[in-house]
């Protein structure tokens, strides 16, 4: 008789226990629902990403990167970068090129890889038949599969133009086109006396950071750049120059601006560096103006149609450094690095309003150092390379669109929700 | 260190993806083939300068790679029978960018369209070949089978193949090298024996699956003890690998490398249990860790399955099924051998118990090692994001668990009662 009682009085503790946790566990999911919905009211629906840690795979040859200073996919939606290789590597980064140790060496300029990580094609560096810039900057694979690269380095005043597998096209512009004797140093990164800017010259350029060529009308868009303040169209077979512009769509005018201020009236000038030159579906040209925190839209003839600020209180290189458009038919979003603040600034084309931003400075995955440039592949995957001392590229993994903060910060893997 | 342009050129591609689309109407089936030239290494396409195809004397060059590289790749066959070759509608160069292949119809538009103008500068290496073949055919209720060898165009090719039956019910194949015959519109049956094979070969091909249905067994050689704990692992291997292939596991980046470390843990932790428990009456459990275990076992399954539920055709459920019944017939051929083996090494050479300590030593070495190298991937993933609806998501699973087992202790409880109760007093 104790026996059952003490059965029974064991059964009821433990039913009572069970009730009492699954009422607890109604209540704090009632509670944790409640608390995921106001979250959902304060966020945004916009593009979500994780970063890929393992992406790419180490480089052959014990190479190393440089300032990586150019981005983009090609067709096969393999990714190509340029870096600055050696140039930008210390001492003790390079012992194998210095022949002091075991590591490492300047991997080649422009290097392609898979969606696997793997390098496949690299080449790049002087030759014969062209100008190789002084300090690389920029890649675009054209339409035809071919790559162009631009140069920021004092007297880069060229683009250069090669198939796939670094065979030299077409060299736009010459090398030293704008040197001047005597002339100050103009304003911005990499400013240097000796070379003055030519926003007006048809034939050289003024340090192009970056390219676009448009396939409807074969024609190539150059962000002119670091010396020069504007953007320049060529004939993409010919290189031959068919019209340029100004910020505001005005004849560019090289007199030095005072220095960028928020507060100010924005400046009918473009800031240099010009920074990025792309095109939409719907033909619209936008163009960062990266010290003036502005993305400043135009139609293909150069006429202004808009324009948008982003973090403008940024000085210092100014937070519009590069844009690459989201891959669905109506290119819905921009993806803007911003190397100042360490973001990628995800943007509605449409509004030109920010709707969220990822990254943090610092080393780890997802997070940056000088993000300077942005590309998408065919699958939406967000890839990023950095300058400075950062010298990588990053893949973010497109996890669709859903709900997200305004600022999500670095952006760890996590589940699919 | 600058290396000259050019010097690290591939003569073979590292990888190319081929496009395809195969469609029988009446009594013509179409085929329409998209080809990089880049893998083109044997014809020579009439070049200018800067090597630039000169577009207007490349037909020829066109129609022999047509023939070479396609049609002389590609056996189709119509319920069983070889097809007699194709006829070669047309051939044309395309661009890198562009994208007519995303839809049949846009293809064959753009395939019988006019040529690129003369006077494009294209790089020979960086265009495309197009191609539409037409085949005649009894009908186009027929059952379709390719048997496409392109493996030779790169290091790596993916043949990226759509079959537009009549029904209206498109296939995507994403076919890797030389995958042989492929069933385009398989029969339930050709399905199943194709999954059972894959089945059995897989579980055999799988090391790690193996080690722990040794470790699983060691100390169980009898066959009612054995029923049980197998029983357990397949019903809940089949769970899980049912839940994936019907797109219910997670899609973050961190969970294969999770479910290879589970799999290497569970390894370790059925050869620790096999060290440190002394008989089998004190492994009397070992169905349940067996069934926990399986769950992970089945993602692992799943993942080995993932690229080839396109040959399943309509019949998913029933490959899905075959695939156990594969690993499951694999299974039991690993017993039989294993078993006899075992008892035979207990009985003569080595007795029971130090045997069981020394093989389980040798695999929990083995997987301990699997289960740092793979943690160690693992850990490049940090943690997911703590939010309130992944915890209100997990609080409604803590509560389906608790009524589940609430409801199975009552059970147990009451059948307790109906026994004794039967008892005779």
């Amino acid at each position: 008789m104790t026996h059952q009682h003490s059965r029974r009085l064991r059964t009821f503790w433990i039913s009572s226990g069970a009730v009492g946790l699954l009422v607890a566990l109604g209540t704090g999911q009632a509670w944790l629902e409640n608390t995921a919905a106001a979250q959902a009211r304060t966020s945004v629906q916009a593009p979500r990403f994780e970063v890929d840690p393992l992406w790419p795979k180490p480089l052959p040859n014990h190479w190393i990167l440089g300032s990586a200073i150019g981005v983009a996919v090609d067709a096969d939606d393999h990714i190509w970068i340029i870096h600055r290789s050696s140039a930008t590597l210390g001492n003790n980064e390079k012992t194998l090129e210095t022949k002091q140790g075991e590591c490492c060496a300047g991997a080649p300029p422009v290097l392609e890889f898979d969606q696997a990580g793997n390098l496949l094609r690299h080449w790049g560096g002087p030759g014969d038949g062209y100008e190789w810039p002084d300090s690389n900057h920029g890649i675009f694979i054209d339409y035809k599969g071919n790559v162009w690269i631009g140069g920021n380095g004092g007297p880069d005043s060229q683009v250069l133009k090669f198939t796939k597998d670094g065979k030299f096209l077409l060299q736009v512009g010459k090398k030293g086109a704008r040197q001047k004797a005597g002339a100050q140093a103009g304003q911005g990164e990499g400013a240097q006396t000796g070379f003055a800017g030519g926003s007006n010259d048809e034939v050289s350029f003024g340090r192009v950071a970056k390219i676009f060529v448009d396939p409807r009308a074969n024609e190539a868009y150059f962000a002119d750049g670091y010396l020069n303040k504007r953007v320049a169209v060529v004939d993409a077979d010919t290189g031959k120059m068919k019209r340029w512009w100004g910020a505001y769509g005005n004849k560019p005018d090289d007199t030095p601006l005072p220095p960028y201020d928020p507060d100010a009236k924005p400046a009918q000038q473009f800031y240099n560096p010009v920074h990025c030159a792309d095109m939409s579906v719907d033909r619209l040209l936008y163009v960062c103006d990266r010290v003036g925190d502005r993305l400043q839209v135009f139609t293909p003839e150069g006429k202004f149609v808009k324009e948008a600020f982003y973090a403008k209180r940024t000085k210092n290189a100014g937070s519009v450094w590069d844009i690459a458009f989201s891959k669905d038919p109506q290119q819905k979003y921009i993806f803007m690095a911003d190397g100042v603040n360490e973001k990628v600034h995800v943007i509605d084309r449409q509004t030109l309003r920010e709707l969220t931003s990822f990254g943090d400075g610092g080393r780890q995955p997802g997070s940056f150092y000088g993000v300077h440039s942005i590309a998408i592949d065919s699958r939406g995957n967000v890839y990023t390379t950095e300058t400075y001392e950062g010298k990588r590229v990053q893949r973010f993994v497109s996890k669709g669109v859903g709900s997200v903060s305004a600022d999500q910060g670095v952006l760890w893997p996590r589940s699919a929700r | 260190m600058l290396s000259a342009p050019g010097l690290s050129a591939h003569d073979i591609p590292h990888d190319v993806t081929v496009q395809a689309f195969l469609k029988p109407e009446g009594q013509r089936l179409r085929l329409l083939v998209r080809v990089p030239l880049k893998s083109i290494m044997d014809v020579e396409f009439p070049r200018r300068d800067h090597d630039y195809v000169d577009l207007a004397r490349v037909d020829t060059a066109l129609n022999a790679a047509a023939r070479a590289y396609v049609a002389n790749q590609i056996d189709l066959y119509e319920d069983g029978s070889p097809m007699p070759p194709p006829r070669l509608v047309s051939t044309r160069i395309s661009l890198e960018s562009d994208r007519s292949f995303t839809s049949y119809e846009a293809a064959l538009a753009h395939v019988m369209a006019p040529p690129l103008p003369q006077s494009e500068t294209l790089f020979w290496e960086q265009g495309l070949l197009d191609v539409l073949f037409e085949y005649s055919i009894r009908s186009d209720r027929s059952r379709f089978s390719i048997d496409a060898r392109f493996d030779r165009l790169a290091q790596r090719v993916v043949t990226a193949l759509r079959f537009l039956p009549p029904e209206g019910v498109s296939r995507a194949f994403e076919l890797e090298g030389d995958t042989g015959l492929v069933r385009l519109d398989p029969r339930w049956h050709q399905a199943a024996l194709r999954f059972v094979n894959l089945g059995f070969f897989h579980i055999l091909n799988g090391a790690d699956h193996l080690l722990f249905l040794c470790c699983l067994v060691i100390p169980f050689r009898r066959l009612r003890a054995l029923v049980p704990i197998v029983t357990a692992f397949t019903v809940a291997h089949s769970i899980t690998l049912l839940a994936a292939a019907y797109g219910y596991a997670p899609d973050a980046l961190w969970f294969p490398p999770l479910v290879e470390t589970l799999i290497a843990a569970s390894i370790l932790y059925m050869a620790l249990e096999n060290i440190l428990v002394s008989h089998a009456g004190g492994l009397d459990r070992r169905w349940v860790v067996a069934f926990a275990f399986g769950l992970v076992h089945g993602f692992g399954f799943s993942f080995g399955l993932q690229h080839t539920l396109q040959f399943a055709g309509s019949h998913l459920l029933t490959s899905l099924l075959s695939f156990n019944i594969g690993v499951e017939i694999g299974q039991l051929l690993v017993l039989c051998l294993l078993v006899p083996a075992l008892d035979g090494l207990f009985r003569f050479v080595v007795a029971e118990r130090r045997a069981i300590v020394v093989v389980s030593a040798i695999v929990a070495h083995t997987a301990w090692h699997w289960m740092a190298d793979r943690y160690a991937v693992l850990r490049q993933y940090p943690w997911p994001t703590v939010t309130a609806a992944g915890l209100a998501s997990v609080t409604r699973w803590l509560m389906l668990i608790l009524v589940l087992v609430g409801a199975h202790l009552v059970w147990r409880a009451r059948a307790k009662n109906w026994s004794s109760s039967a008892l005779p007093h």
